[in-house]
């Protein structure tokens, strides 16, 4: 029926977004929000996830996004007006803050929860939308009682918090009638933990050899007889140690990004359709560091660009590999989610990636 | 992509624009095959199991986005996937659809370079009037309890980390506490402060305002005046950062600008985000300086005090900081504890950003052609 099917007959993901397509797009967005004082920023996200949704193929059809700027609206002023809560009361006593934090900290899981359901319900593909089912007391169960325990074994648990929590994600997602599934234990998320601890240790003991060895600390000792080379031995230190993390954060974080998401989506199914993710640490890490650079130097035009090419990578080295007729999808009705979830949620920088 | 329709059963004349598209009802995920007419604005969809007319002003039509498919939603929920982007080009000319102007600002690179234009000149007024302006309204709007409130755990923080108790005998320290309680404030200037002297300690020669009103002097300080006229206007100079509100004024706009920093970069890393953040920050401070310095002159006239006694006292502090390149801050005053270690990375040390600022010297010859 579908002509497509024989290029696409293993569902390969495609992506037909280009940077300067993109370029233009983002650009009007940034001076629209700045002209109006961020207003704009709602309706600058439906668009921005717009282009990137509906230059989403998989056999043969494009993805769509039905986000309602206004909802989208209302959600960020009330996460501003969160943000400015916790500031405020921060900045008037230690232990009001205290408070604030901690009630903020109790609403997570429920914003959490909202913010996925709301971005599922307004996600389609195909004329059906997707849908989350994953409870609210499932979200606490795994986002405070999870991250607790990850917390006091000392990260011994962190691993097994994140299965939890891609579980609680993958397994309560459907798309129309049909539930999505997750079948990855605990295991290879400890082996993923385990290679990356690994990554992380090397290079800080190498890093202290060189430290000693380069005399980098000589400088902090006597520091009361001379204070100005006390200060210049920290700055040096400060800025070596700055240097070396951004290099760690830029050279570990895509390798764990690639490890994440193809241990994930291997383990994730659509009923008996499974889904497979191909990425390589390396294509990752060189386009992160191309990003990171480019970015730098155009003091951020270059954003745009980066987005596209992460998305073309990721994206194009997925597929879902159909076992019969996808055409047999029946929709559910439709339900409507309020929108603040996602945005009180956006605002406090918690984005966990579908 | 073709799809080839299963049956063109269609049409009123040969020479109607067809398109070619696929059809979801919004109920099952199944593709209809189906070719779109345009007669009399009635967009009419055939196919194999379709056949639908509805008028043009009832459809959405989506925006072009490049290559994307072009959507045509139904108000029940259907919609068509159309990727015969020529043919809907032409479709849709027939019609007197046009494209919103947010979509025409996006497909012309002009008004894209207009748009980066634009955005850069939002910020570089809001940097340098707006943000300032709306501060200075904020933080004169706010009660003095906010104030008090505010800055109540500073002055703790500070004797924590880096003051010892001052050495300052007793006399000493209230017989300067009685001569600037003589000096008349500017008119209009309704500043209450409480004097603290300390042991500079690793800061060494320092004056600083905290927000609740706390002026802070160090034995250093003292030490190094030849006369205690400059002491005082010292004094006055910080009295103004804390008549002006700096303390408050810093903190909304350090916050405004660490938030679109953050916006506008945040998720490339958040180390760089920090450093845009406090260079940004710096030329806000120097604008407090040189209004405390204003603030200062005019008290010290208005009791018979040369404002050049400020400009000596200035030029004694850099040069105590350029000789001994202590880790300390001119006299100013400066958010507790955090804003100074961060700002010793930041330049390499204190002391060379000191000695290498060119504001001192440009605040110096002010106050000495204010005489």
């Amino acid at each position: 029926m579908n002509p497509l099917l024989d290029d696409a007959q293993h569902g390969q993901f495609e992506f037909s977004g280009t940077g300067s397509e993109y370029f233009r797009i983002w650009i009007v967005n940034l001076a629209l929000t700045l002209l109006t004082l961020g207003i704009y920023s709602a309706w600058a996200k439906v668009r921005r996830l717009q282009y990137f949704y509906r230059n989403t193929s998989l056999l043969g059809n494009g993805f769509d996004y039905h986000g309602d700027p206004v909802a989208i609206l209302k959600g960020r002023l009330i996460g501003i007006g969160l943000l400015a809560a916790y500031n405020v009361a921060a900045a008037f006593s230690i232990t009001v803050g205290i408070a604030v934090f901690v009630l903020l900290l109790i609403a997570l899981p429920w914003l959490v929860q909202r913010s996925i359901s709301f971005r599922l319900a307004n996600s389609s593909y195909r004329g059906l939308r997707f849908r989350f089912n994953g409870s609210t007391a499932d979200a606490y169960r795994v986002l405070l009682g999870w991250t607790f325990l990850s917390y006091i074994t000392l990260g011994l648990l962190a691993p097994m918090a994140h299965q939890r929590l891609k579980a609680y994600q993958h397994n309560g997602s459907a798309y129309g009638m049909t539930a999505f599934n997750f079948t990855a234990e605990a295991g290879p998320f400890y082996s993923v933990y385990l290679k990356l601890l690994g990554l992380v240790v090397l290079p800080i003991f190498l890093f202290g050899i060189a430290a000693v060895s380069l005399n980098l600390f000589a400088g902090l000792e006597g520091a009361h007889k001379n204070p100005r080379q006390f200060g210049k031995a920290l700055a040096t230190l400060l800025t070596v140690m700055m240097v070396f993390y951004l290099v760690l954060f830029l050279i570990v974080g895509p390798w764990f990004s690639a490890r994440i998401q193809n241990l994930v989506w291997n383990h994730t199914a659509l009923e008996r359709h499974p889904f497979s993710s191909a990425v390589r640490a390396r294509d990752l890490l060189a386009i992160y560091v191309t990003n990171f650079i480019a970015i730098v130097l155009t003091l951020g035009l270059f954003k745009p660009f980066a987005d596209i090419r992460l998305a073309r990578y990721r994206l194009t080295h997925m597929a879902l590999h159909p076992a019969g007729n996808v055409d047999e999808f029946f929709a559910r009705e439709q339900q409507a989610v309020n929108a603040m979830g996602e945005e009180t949620a956006n605002i406090f920088d918690v984005d966990i990636s579908f | 992509m073709s799809t080839s329709p299963s049956e063109p059963r269609n049409a009123e004349t040969p020479h109607t624009l067809q398109v070619q598209a696929q059809y979801f009802d919004g109920r099952s995920a199944r593709a209809h095959d189906v070719t779109l007419t345009l007669a009399d604005s009635v967009l009419s969809l055939r196919g194999a199991a379709v056949q639908r007319d509805e008028d043009i002003s009832m459809l959405r039509i989506s925006e072009p986005m490049g290559r994307a498919p072009r959507l045509i939603s139904f108000a029940d929920g259907a919609h068509c996937e159309v990727r015969d982007h020529a043919g809907m080009e032409r479709l849709l000319h027939a019609t007197r659809f046009t494209d919103s102007w947010v979509v025409r600002l996006q497909q012309r690179w002009r008004w894209a370079a207009a748009a980066a234009g634009l955005a850069v000149a939002v910020v570089f007024t809001g940097y340098h009037w707006g943000l300032p302006a709306a501060s200075e309204f904020i933080a004169f709007r706010l009660p003095d309890s906010v104030l008090a409130q505010l800055g109540s755990g500073a002055l703790g923080t500070l004797d924590r980390a880096i003051f010892a108790p001052s050495k300052l005998p007793a006399n000493r320290q209230d017989a300067l506490r009685a001569s600037f309680a003589r000096l008349l404030p500017p008119e209009g200037s309704q500043a209450r402060y409480a004097l603290h002297f300390r042991d500079g300690g690793p800061v060494g020669a320092n004056a600083m305002a905290l927000p609740d009103g706390s002026i802070v002097v160090t034995d250093q300080l003292v030490a190094l005046a030849r006369h205690d006229e400059e002491i005082l206007a010292v004094l006055a100079h910080e009295l103004g950062h804390i008549d002006r509100r700096h303390g408050l004024r810093m903190l909304i706009q350090g916050s405004i600008v660490a938030f679109v920093v953050s916006w506008y970069i945040g998720d490339v890393s958040s180390v760089a985000a920090g450093v845009p953040t406090l260079l940004l920050q710096a030329r806000y401070s120097r604008d407090h300086e040189r209004e405390a310095d204003r603030y200062g002159a005019v008290m010290l006239k208005a009791n018979g005090i040369s404002p050049r006694r400020l400009a000596d006292m200035l030029a004694l502090l850099e040069a105590a900081h350029r000789d001994k390149a202590q880790k300390a801050e001119e006299g100013r005053q400066k958010e507790p504890g955090k804003a100074a270690a961060e700002r010793g990375t930041e330049r390499g040390s204190i002391g060379d950003y000191l000695a290498s600022h060119p504001a001192t010297r440009e605040r110096i010859d002010t106050l000495n052609q204010g005489h």
